[in-house]
């Protein structure tokens, strides 16, 4: 399994690296730190490359090797690296460029399997898509950007489950918050869930919403079989049902404690980009950290 | 739910959410295709404006790469029926892009030899340690170096002395701070302002002259040039350094420790290898065939020369050329360039000037007025939104034949081509000061609205003034 995990900064990204490697250790999963720098105009690519090699050769790191630098402290301090890494200090010297817009530092893992380091440029939508697409990861997790629109777009597009984390407090008691209907994606929600709650060791509250008191009965076999699995992963779990429309009763439940696990929708692509999706209208609506399993 | 084929429709939708402009402007084109030829215009510069506006929508809003633009305006050259595809071939080839394939080749050539640690040196010795003198400085040797090598090289080499110097005054280089963005912008707007200076501080200077000498409206050579543009360098100077120290003032005023670890740092390096002593002297030589032999056999071809020496003595290995240069920016002058002149041959150009100029009657009686402020204030903003060689080109042939003294609007057009100092996108040296992460990108309009007016007016003056004294 692969996980990528886009951060920008120590100010903004410490719960996501935090979050992120956690769910790779979780997973035994391959992680890939991501820093996507600011898009370079294409007038002035090779200018600015070869402005870039002069600095390197004053020994002046590149804009993003401090994030990498301030990424690999973490892994140390965490020792999801192994111990000669950590000795041997961040190899900058050993950051590989490829394509002029993508540079990469390999890490040996503990806890998780390898542990790359990227440097890319551009605009990150692109960037983190171009990323997936051509490296083929599992799972994309990203803290919430202030641009609504931008974690919109990306959790549409994006070949990948992807996770936004948002609001993090790692002294709170999160629970996982995962709603149970008939959808392709819910099995696999439900085995992400289950991997997560053992990871973290946490419960789990399955909800299934409905417009009326009854259940419909499609729902009510997904719900049966999530609980079945959940019971024989021994995981502590509450069901409830809850009563109205279900994006705004997701959201409510979720509250600020909950971590929300979703299955991607079931609509096709062309009436997701039109008219949007449970999951994404969930996103756009909670406060909440959001796994969406595709 | 994701099979491969929803996959691909989400992909195919991707594309479309990321392409919005190049579906708008494949709509623009065809609606003005079909639309009567406006009275005056002929069907062939009807076309040629089509191809004037797909290529601009494409540039700023970036929907397509710039070589894939440069290649479509040669395309659409040839498919309207504007011209033959031996016609778009030969109208793409010229001095103008000889010249400027040779300079980007010895911008990677100068700047492989690794001069910037002697130039620091230098810089140093000059200014001493006063924050204030280490700013002018930088503003006054980037301007001069960039009149004559143009501006990226000069930026790409000055770029480390400035980091270096914020470096090692303890401030640390993960976030912006007013002594970090002085500095700077030093560089950015020095290099910028130096670009007028001579025809080989930027290739669009070589564009107008090109336009003068194709339109048979006058030669203008390379001292012509150094005599005109100047002055105007060595009064921006100050002016910028000025502006930029009112408006970034930093904290501090004095830089000693930093300039003493630089100092240290360069000194390392020992004294000019063979090499470094030999490039200098090749640059001398390409710099005094630009003055005393373009005359005969053209700008590019000195250039070029240049290159072919660079590469004999191995100063340079053919393949760090091809891998570092802009070739994009080639073709996109190139294509430009053919568009400029069909422009002028399709009636295009005259009759968009004509238009200009009887709806801005009804506003200014002056003719010379409005056909300055059209040229200047027209091509100082579109300067801003795309590249200047691009704006030169395509405005050029408007500007020439507006009327009026075609040296003295052709070199108020091209100045004014330099004034981009309001966006990141306008230049490469603003890109890569930005590329930093030093620089936020409202400080490029904190300081360039200032300098930009003030160039304007400065440009005002010497455009009244001072050049009809030369013609």
């Amino acid at each position: 399994m692969k996980i990528l995990i886009a951060v920008s900064s120590k100010e903004f990204s410490t719960p996501t690296l935090n979050m992120g490697m956690r769910v790779a250790k979780a997973f035994g999963a391959k992680a890939t730190i991501v820093d996507v720098g600011e898009k370079i105009n294409p007038f002035s690519l090779k200018e600015v490359g070869i402005a870039r090699e002069r600095m390197d050769s004053w020994d002046i790191d590149r804009p993003g090797v401090d994030v990498l630098e301030w990424a690999f402290e973490f892994l140390a301090q965490n020792k999801f690296i192994e111990r000669n890494e950590i000795e041997s200090g961040f190899p900058k010297n050993t950051l590989i460029e490829r394509d002029g817009r993508r540079s990469e530092v390999f890490l040996k893992g503990t806890v998780c399997d390898d542990v790359s380091l990227i440097l890319r440029n551009g605009e990150i939508i692109e960037e983190l898509i171009d990323e997936v697409q051509t490296e083929g990861y599992d799972v994309t997790i990203i803290g919430k950007s202030k641009n609504s629109k931008k974690d919109y777009e990306l959790s549409q597009f994006i070949d990948s489950s992807i996770f936004i984390v948002n609001n993090n407090d790692f002294n709170q008691n999160y629970k996982i918050l995962l709603p149970v209907d008939d959808s392709p994606g819910m099995k696999k929600a439900v085995k992400y869930s289950a991997r997560i709650a053992q990871a973290f060791k946490i419960g789990i509250d399955l909800i299934t919403v409905s417009k009326s008191n009854k259940i419909h009965q499609k729902n009510k076999q997904a719900l049966t079989w999530a609980e079945k699995f959940l019971r024989r992963c021994n995981i502590d779990f509450k069901s409830t049902l809850e009563k109205g429309e279900t994006v705004e009763a997701i959201t409510r439940k979720a509250g600020a404690n909950h971590i929300i696990i979703m299955g991607s929708s079931s609509s096709g692509a062309l009436k997701t980009f039109i008219a949007g999706s449970k999951p994404l209208r969930v996103l756009k609506n909670s406060n909440s950290p959001i796994l969406i399993v595709k | 739910m994701f099979g491969p084929s929803n996959q691909l429709l989400n992909n195919l939708l991707f594309w479309i959410s990321r392409k919005k402009w190049l579906i708008a402007t494949f709509f623009v084109s065809i609606t003005i295709f079909y639309l009567p030829t406006p009275e005056g215009l002929t069907p062939e510069a009807h076309r040629t404006l089509i191809i004037v506006i797909t290529a601009l929508i494409l540039i700023i809003s970036e929907s397509i790469p710039i070589p894939a633009v440069a290649i479509l305006i040669l395309i659409m050259e040839v498919i309207l029926g504007v011209d033959t595809a031996d016609g778009v071939a030969s109208s793409f080839m010229s001095d103008a892009v000889f010249f400027i394939m040779g300079s980007l080749m010895l911008a990677v050539a100068i700047v492989h030899q690794g001069l910037d640690k002697h130039l620091a040196l230098t810089i140093i010795a000059f200014t001493g340690n006063k924050t204030w003198k280490i700013s002018f400085g930088f503003v006054a040797v980037s301007a001069i170096m960039a009149s004559f090598i143009g501006e990226h090289t000069v930026a790409a080499m000055m770029l480390p002395v400035a980091l270096s110097l914020i470096k090692n005054s303890g401030i640390g280089l993960d976030k912006a701070t007013r002594l970090s963005t002085l500095l700077l912008f030093s560089i950015a707007y020095g290099c910028a302002l130096g670009s007028i200076g001579t025809p080989s501080g930027g290739g669009r200077n070589v564009i107008m002259i090109g336009y003068l000498a194709e339109f048979g409206l006058g030669d203008i050579s390379y001292l012509d040039w150094i005599k005109f543009a100047y002055p105007m360098l060595l009064l921006e100077i100050p002016l910028a350094f000025g502006i930029l120290w009112y408006t970034f003032t930093p904290e501090r005023r004095i830089m000693d420790s930093a300039v003493r670890k630089l100092k240290i740092q360069v000194t390392r390096e020992g004294p000019l290898n063979n090499n470094q002593k030999l490039s200098i002297v090749i640059f001398f030589i390409v710099f005094f065939g630009w003055i005393f032999l373009s005359p005969k056999i053209g700008l590019g071809i000195v250039a070029l020369s240049g290159v072919f020496l660079y590469l004999s003595f191995r100063l340079i290995e053919w393949n760090d050329i091809a891998t570092r240069m802009n070739w994009g920016i080639v073709i996109l002058f190139g294509s430009a360039i053919s568009l400029g002149i069909q422009m002028k041959e399709t009636g295009a150009a005259l009759w968009i000037a004509d238009s200009l100029l009887n709806y801005f009657q009804t506003i200014v009686n002056d003719m010379t007025i409005i056909r300055w402020g059209f040229s200047v204030v027209l091509c100082s903003i579109m300067t801003n939104l795309l590249s200047n060689a691009a704006t030169v080109a395509v405005l050029g042939p408007i500007v020439l034949d507006m009327g009026g003294d075609p040296i003295i609007m052709g070199m108020a057009t091209s100045v004014a081509s330099a004034f981009a100092y309001l966006t990141i996108v306008a230049s490469p040296t603003c890109m890569i000061i930005h590329s930093t992460g030093l620089v936020r990108s409202k400080d490029f309009f904190k300081a360039g609205w200032k300098l930009f007016l003030s160039s304007i007016v400065l440009l005002f003056l010497i455009s009244f003034i001072y050049w009809p004294t030369l013609t």
